[in-house]
């Protein structure tokens, strides 16, 4: 399989603090790879090494085989769309004179087929100047200028942040399309429902250093189910379930807990149950298995 | 390289009209004052003035005939400081002040090498300096047409040329500080003091016998106005001011394509 991006003990040191700490990873063409951690893990300051704005203070980042410093990285470029949640676009043009300006850029004209069929999915308001445009507006053009040359390689930094949940929704729908045409996509995101929605690997940053390289099923697998059972008499929850919650109302009791066990056993123990009165089984958010994880990462 | 230039133009539009609209005003309101300090009462006035006051007002014998006094008034004493503004806010706002709001980052994303964009930047700098040079020559001539009188076309052409030389050399300077170093006290600190400390060396360095030592030292001192509007070009000056920005320049592109780019 081809690597698209490869880091080697990848670190980046402000003031004897390291920012980001020997971060090796690799990602092959055609992978979707969340990139996900805290507020100040390191996400955008390895974005930023790897698009060549900053240098590493030690390791290397290989982009497309080849080793990206701050005087080539224009060079990769040409086959990378980026974008983030908070791009600083130039203000002073329209959307339609900005996205001209990132095509000649590219060499490219916007008469491509990819070019229309972003402007019919994301509708983006193209007259007004950029400054006179919402943040969600922005964030559409910056996304069509992202997608626009069709890259082999798309690095995205907080992606749909200021996305209303529709455009969200067109912009999942985008990544999927482009996945599968075989695009590679590293994006860091917020949204954990909206990483397992489309990734298919998470890499889990914190404090600088990368703690765990994971299919995204794996943490929807880690996220479990949500159990809520309401019952005549108290009962005790199954084994390995995490209590969330126990109340009574009036004559009934309400039993509510994460359990990560095989379907099976919480089959087997529901059997147990005397007068069940109600049930609801859901999948637990992965928020909760990313916090969950971050935890146990920690200790 | 081409395209940034063009932003870089089209950006700087307003900032462009504007300075060209005042400068072409300075020169033509400087030059329709010419018969009111023309012989007369003025002479009287100037005479009794102490000659310390030459290095603000400009030696008084050039006010007497239009070629010193268009060298002195226009080109001597008031352009530098305008042009030294204009070349400070726009070395500052191409370089820091874009990295600060974030649009450097957005323009190396592209496949713009580094150079490329330093490039397309300076030859945009040059483009606006050349405009800001040739805005007050306008403002002269339409003086003249507005007083009655001519001047040899070959005076103004020599003071555009240094002019434009001043100003882009200045410029190019205080780009290449931006842009090594993005960072937005040390440009804004050097450019000021360049440009202050040169307009009160050159200035007061008549009047006050210890700073004459030290008048080389000025940007200004190599833009003797009322000499190059007698015909006078010393080429050695000349070949400072392309000095200066070669060695500029050339340390922008060094330097630039070697530094952390801060985002928003």
């Amino acid at each position: 399989m081809t690597v698209i991006i490869e880091t080697k003990q990848l670190s980046k040191i402000y003031q004897g603090i390291p920012a980001v700490d020997s971060a090796d990873f690799s990602i092959s063409k055609g992978e979707v790879v969340g990139f996900v951690g805290l507020n100040g893990a390191g996400k955008s300051t390895t974005i930023n090494m790897l698009l060549g704005f900053i240098a590493p203070t030690k390791g290397e980042v290989q982009l497309f085989g080849e080793k990206v410093t701050l005087a080539n990285a224009a060079k990769s470029h040409r086959r990378i769309g980026f974008a983030t949640g908070d791009m600083s676009l130039f203000d002073d043009m329209t959307g339609a004179q900005y996205l001209k300006f990132i095509a000649r850029s590219y060499g490219m004209s916007l008469e491509t087929k990819t070019y229309k069929k972003l402007i019919q999915k994301f509708d983006p308001q193209l007259s007004k100047k950029l400054n006179a445009l919402s943040r969600g507006n922005k964030q559409k053009i910056a996304l069509i200028a992202a997608f626009m040359p069709d890259p082999d390689l798309v690095i995205l930094d907080e992606p749909s942040s200021g996305l209303d949940p529709l455009m969200q929704q067109h912009f999942i729908e985008l990544v999927r399309e482009q996945a599968a045409r075989g695009t590679t996509i590293f994006m860091s995101s917020h949204y954990l429902n909206e990483v397992v929605d489309v990734c298919t690997r998470v890499l889990l940053i914190k404090n600088g250093k990368l703690v765990k390289d994971m299919p995204a099923s794996e943490l929807e697998a880690t996220a479990g189910k949500l159990v809520r059972v309401v019952t005549k008499a108290k009962v005790a929850p199954p084994k390995l379930a995490e209590l969330v919650e126990r109340e009574r109302l009036d004559d009934r009791h309400v039993l509510q807990f994460v359990y990560r066990d095989t379907p099976y056993r919480l089959q087997e123990w529901l059997g147990t149950l005397p007068n069940l009165q109600d049930l609801t089984v859901s999948d637990d958010s992965a928020l909760a298995a990313f916090e969950d994880l971050y935890e146990r990462e920690a200790e | 390289m081409f395209h940034v230039f063009l932003k870089t133009l089209r950006d700087k539009r307003f900032f462009i009209l504007g300075w060209s609209i005042g400068l072409a005003f300075l020169g033509f309101l400087m030059t329709s004052f010419f018969p009111s300090f023309n012989g007369g009462q003025i002479d009287e006035l100037l005479n009794s003035l102490p000659p310390a006051l030459e290095g603000l007002i400009g030696n008084l014998a050039d006010w007497r005939e239009l070629t010193g006094y268009i060298g002195s008034q226009v080109f001597d004493i008031r352009l530098p400081i305008f042009i030294s503004i204009l070349s400070i806010l726009l070395a500052i706002s191409l370089t820091v002040g874009e990295e600060d709001k974030g649009q450097l980052r957005t323009l190396i994303s592209l496949p713009i090498s580094r150079r490329h964009i330093a490039m397309g930047k300076w030859l945009a700098i040059v483009t606006i300096c050349l405009i800001a040079s040739v805005a007050p020559i306008i403002g002269v001539e339409l003086g003249l047409l507005t007083i009655n009188e001519t001047l040899d076309q070959m005076v103004l052409v020599r003071l555009g040329l240094f002019t434009w030389l001043l100003v882009t050399a200045l410029a190019t300077f205080i780009f290449s500080i931006g842009l090594a170093t993005g960072n937005r006290a040390l440009t804004t600190g050097l450019g000021i003091v360049i440009a202050i400390g040169s307009f009160l060396l050159t200035t007061f360095a008549q009047s006050v016998d210890w700073l004459k030592d030290y008048e080389k030292l000025s940007i200004f001192y190599y833009f003797p106005a009322v000499d190059i509007a007698k015909g006078t070009i010393v080429w050695h000056n000349m070949f400072f001011y392309l000095i200066i920005l070669a060695i500029a320049l050339v340390a922008a592109l060094i330097f630039f394509p070697r530094r952390d780019v801060k985002g928003n």
